[in-house]
């Protein structure tokens, strides 16, 4: 295959760079995939975004969810979102009997918080409901130890797989040695993030499955960040100082080919959220439950409501924004961890702007859509 | 005379246990070793070519035992683990004998190091780790070939200070390629004097800064434990590989600069090793080892 680099990311990243008058590192994509024209991300509903409220999907004490509820949730959205009266012609919009598709977990936060087990089995339901076969489904993440917990193989059809990049963490061959993005952002040796190979040599569709999450380093994390950090090798770099690179390393990421192509249904997970000290979910104080499912193609405007969600919640308990930029909230340690008026990093919720100007997806709410719809 | 050559680069065993212990020896295929002296003769009489030697003797520098240490107590100016690795110091003192007495687990690694460096080792392992010293002598008999000179961006002034040393250090560790030099030599892209360096990460940060990623001889990607030392005669090239840490590392990315064809890819443990994703790509010859253990070594050619 012949390969060669698209600097047309550059200049993009270039706009965007103008557009927000910050100093970006330089980032080098590698990948010979092309772009699906209308497929993937923003992808056919652009700015638009389906709101489902299932106040009765989880019991709060207990943390049981209603399968049932959440299946009507489910098949709610995804008419919301394409206006079909069938559900199942809505996912036929999307997947066919001949694709391979892999579900976008998020277990970083596992057993805390992480991807539904409920809900991973109701997409898998519906993917098989439009004639995609159980050995074509799996579902990914980058360490075996987070996915461990969760056990997803127990609700998944029989002859769907779970795959993990990292059965130990640091090992390097499940990821694309022909497809990365090469940056140094403050002198590491290894300067590459590769993609992972499911991505590129399994996967012909992708569905995200994020959750309602704050993040320390990004602000929050939902569409964006898990497509991408979780797609990717080596990213844990990007947040290794208070001054982090997530603010362009995210939306870098999720714009590359054929990630970008293949991401064609975002659902973001808010049976369960955390709105600090997030992506984990140690303590349970800072969990709560929004019972509520975003449905969409662009991940920029689903990701502009999370901004919403999260930081509401943070209000609501007299914790400081994620838009909070004052070193003196910023202590790098423990304290993070039980206090949400304490930050390990300068926040960047800002990078779902910017991915906004990468041609991500609609990031101003007067360009933002949404459908709502209660269960 | 091939013998002699091969005598001078595959470290020798040193072995300060008492002749009961031949049978184990001799299965494992060692039949020259150092001993102490009082132990020389009855080592003779068992058959072994055994010569009289003392650790601690002052011509036998002592070699660090090579690992993957952690210390959560030292500040860095990066989260890469810390390596305890003695390439550098081969380079400052070339030509000296170096003994190392290597904990269990080691023995094979340092033999290897060693070899990779072309210095005359005297391994003293942990008896447990006889055998994986002996198979890795054996294995670097069977890759055995004429050194090369080293292959290096930057040519180091070394005064011998310690600030210089950790320079080196951190140069060997982050795989920018040096050789010590008497005076800045042209023939390298980059000659630095790290004369009373305050901070030695910085200078070497800025080492790398000055050369470059893209004039690098070596980049190594998907691991932050492993070193790698190129020799070279402008016509052939042989990479070492070192993994500093006990664990197998997978998928390990190596660019080489220019235009190489890969003519063998030897790791040990591996009875056939083949290099996965080669590609020439912006400049540099690109592969993948698909799995390693403590070395493999590469052997490439115009």
């Amino acid at each position: 295959m012949d390969r060669r680099s698209f600097l047309g990311m550059a200049a993009a990243a270039r706009s965007a760079l103008a557009a927000t008058g910050d100093n970006l590192p330089k980032y080098r994509v590698v990948t010979s995939y092309k772009p699906v024209p209308g497929q993937g991300m923003p992808g056919p509903y652009r700015g638009q975004v389906a709101s489902v409220m299932a106040p009765r999907v989880i019991e709060e004490a207990s943390e049981k969810v209603d399968a049932a509820v959440l299946r009507e949730a489910v098949a709610r959205g995804m008419c919301a979102l394409t206006g079909d009266r069938d559900p199942r012609d809505s996912w036929a919009r999307f997947f066919s009997a001949t694709d391979v598709v892999g579900i976008k977990v998020n277990a970083s936060g596992a057993p805390g918080i992480c991807s539904t087990r409920e809900l991973v089995a109701e997409v898998a339901r519906n993917l098989g409901a439009v004639g995609v076969r159980p050995e074509n489904i799996f579902c990914f993440e980058r360490f075996r130890n987070q996915l461990d917990t969760v056990r997803y193989e127990e609700v998944l059809p029989k002859g769907a797989t779970v795959e993990a990049a990292e059965d130990d963490r640091g090992r390097n061959d499940r990821y694309d040695p022909d497809v990365f993005v090469e940056v140094d952002f403050f002198g590491e040796d290894d300067t590459r993030s590769n993609m992972q190979r499911v991505v590129t040599r399994r996967a012909t569709k992708i569905v995200n499955l994020p959750n309602m999450k704050d993040h320390g380093a990004s602000g929050v994390t939902g569409c964006l960040k898990n497509i991408a950090y979780g797609g990717f090798s080596n990213v844990a770099r990007s947040h290794s100082g208070v001054k982090t690179n997530t603010y362009s390393f995210i939306g870098t990421l999720a714009a590359v080919e054929p990630l970008r192509s293949r991401t064609v249904l975002g659902i973001m997970d808010g049976i369960r959220g955390v709105w600090h000290a997030g992506p984990f979910s140690l303590s349970r104080k800072f969990r709560f439950y929004p019972k509520q499912l975003l449905f969409g193609t662009d991940p920029v405007a689903m990701d502009r409501l999370l901004l919403d969600i999260i930081d509401g919640k943070r209000k609501a308990e007299n914790a400081m924004s994620v838009w909070n930029r004052n070193m003196a909230n910023i202590k790098p340690g423990k304290g993070y961890d039980d206090n949400p008026n304490i930050d390990r990093f300068i926040r960047e919720p800002g990078h779902i702007e910017f991915a906004a100007h990468l041609g991500l997806g609609e990031y101003e709410l007067s360009r933002i859509r949404e459908q709502k719809a209660d269960v | 005379m091939k013998f002699l050559l091969l005598a001078a680069l595959v470290p020798g065993l040193y072995w300060d246990q008492g002749t009961d212990t031949a049978a184990e020896l001799k299965r494992s295929g060692i039949t020259r070793l150092y001993v102490p002296a009082a132990n020389a003769a009855a080592w003779r009489s068992a058959g072994f070519e055994a010569v009289p030697f003392t650790p601690g003797a002052p011509r036998c520098e002592a070699a660090e035992a090579p690992r993957v240490e952690l210390r959560m107590d030292v500040a860095s100016a990066t989260n890469a683990p810390w390596i305890d690795a003695n390439g550098w110091r081969f380079e400052r003192k070339a030509g000296d004998k170096w003994c190392y007495r290597t904990p269990a687990g080691a023995a094979a690694l340092a033999a290897a190091e060693a070899y990779a460096y072309g210095v005359d080792g005297v391994i003293q392992p942990a008896p447990t780790d006889l055998g994986d010293f002996a198979r890795m002598v054996a294995f670097l008999r069977r890759i055995d070939r004429p050194p090369m000179e080293a292959m290096a961006n930057i040519g180091v002034v070394d005064d011998g200070s310690d600030s210089s040393g950790e320079v080196l250090n951190l140069l060997a560790r982050r795989n920018l390629l040096f050789r010590v030099v008497r005076s800045p030599d042209p023939k390298y892209e980059v000659n630095v004097e790290p004369r009373e360096v305050e901070d030695p990460h910085e200078f070497a940060a800025e080492v790398r800064r000055k050369l470059g990623d893209e004039r690098r001889w070596v980049r190594l990607y998907g691991s932050q434990v492993v070193i790698a030392r190129l020799t070279g005669d402008g016509r052939r090239a042989r990479l070492h590989v070192l993994n500093y840490s006990h664990r197998q590392v997978l998928g390990l990315r190596v660019r080489v600069r220019g235009s190489w064809r890969l003519a063998a890819l030897e790791v040990f443990g591996k009875e056939k090793a083949a290099a996965a994703d080669v590609v020439e790509r912006d400049g540099g010859t690109e592969f993948t080892v698909a799995e390693m253990g403590p070395y493999a070594v590469a052997d490439l050619e115009r």
